[in-house]
């Protein structure tokens, strides 16, 4: 996990939860995300790319790494660097996936399905998209 | 997920059940819309247009749009400044 950005700056810890995979914990992680990135005066668009893309990850992590069970947990950590570069983490105890094996949501035949557009999404919208431990780890880096 | 995505799931589904396919949604106070919110969307677009009627959209925020338009489901949708407008495209 990084604690230093890419020119070896040290990262300020902004946030660290651990919260129960249900929807109350993803409900009060992406505010306590939001907060944070208000109270750093992140331009309005740039706080609303980051909002959506933990929103999808926080998601993914309870659906599909916990399978709902609120008996199980979900990490997410905030940092910064001194160039307000964000880095942000989300970590489920899960099976894991295959990132690069998720459809192509723009596709004809997936414009009309009610699912796959999160990871897509998460990679859109973030400058900087590793994932780790098979998939049940998503770093992101907002620049 | 969340009381959002949920409330508009079962709006449409009560609108569609009661026999109402042409559906307006009014987005002027949604900031944010998900995948999950998505999903929604267009899975009900695709029932609504099955049963004759379509899911309109109105004033939806910039961030909305590009959301939209960044997974590629924009076109699929009218979309519209007012609810006046929306419902009497439907007429």
């Amino acid at each position: 996990m990084p604690t230093a950005d890419h020119s070896g700056n040290e990262l300020r810890e902004l946030l660290h939860l651990v919260f129960p995979a249900n929807a109350g914990g993803v409900s009060s992680a992406a505010d306590a995300v939001s907060d944070t990135l208000n109270q750093l005066a992140v331009p309005e668009q740039k706080r609303l790319e980051i909002g959506l893309a933990v929103q999808e990850a926080l998601v993914n992590a309870v659906v599909h790494g916990c399978a709902n069970d609120p008996t199980k947990n979900v990490t997410c950590l905030m940092r910064s660097d001194g160039d307000g570069r964000i880095f942000i983490l989300v970590r489920d105890p899960g099976p894991g996936f295959d990132p690069d094996r998720v459809p192509e949501p723009k596709a004809d035949e997936n414009l009309h399905r009610d699912h796959g557009r999160g990871v897509y999404l998460i990679r859109q919208l973030m400058d900087e998209v590793q994932f780790e431990q098979r998939g049940r780890e998503i770093r992101m880096w907002k620049y | 997920m969340g009381p959002g995505v949920d409330s508009l799931q079962s709006a449409i589904e009560e609108a569609l059940s009661s026999g109402d396919s042409r559906i307006v949604v009014d987005l002027t106070e949604v900031p944010m819309v998900d995948s999950s919110g998505i999903g929604v969307l267009v899975r009900f677009l695709a029932l609504a247009k099955r049963a004759g009627g379509s899911i309109k959209l109105v004033q939806p925020c910039k961030f909305v749009v590009q959301t939209l338009r960044l997974v590629g489901v924009l076109n699929l949708f009218e979309v519209f400044d007012g609810e006046d407008a929306a419902v009497e495209s439907f007429a």
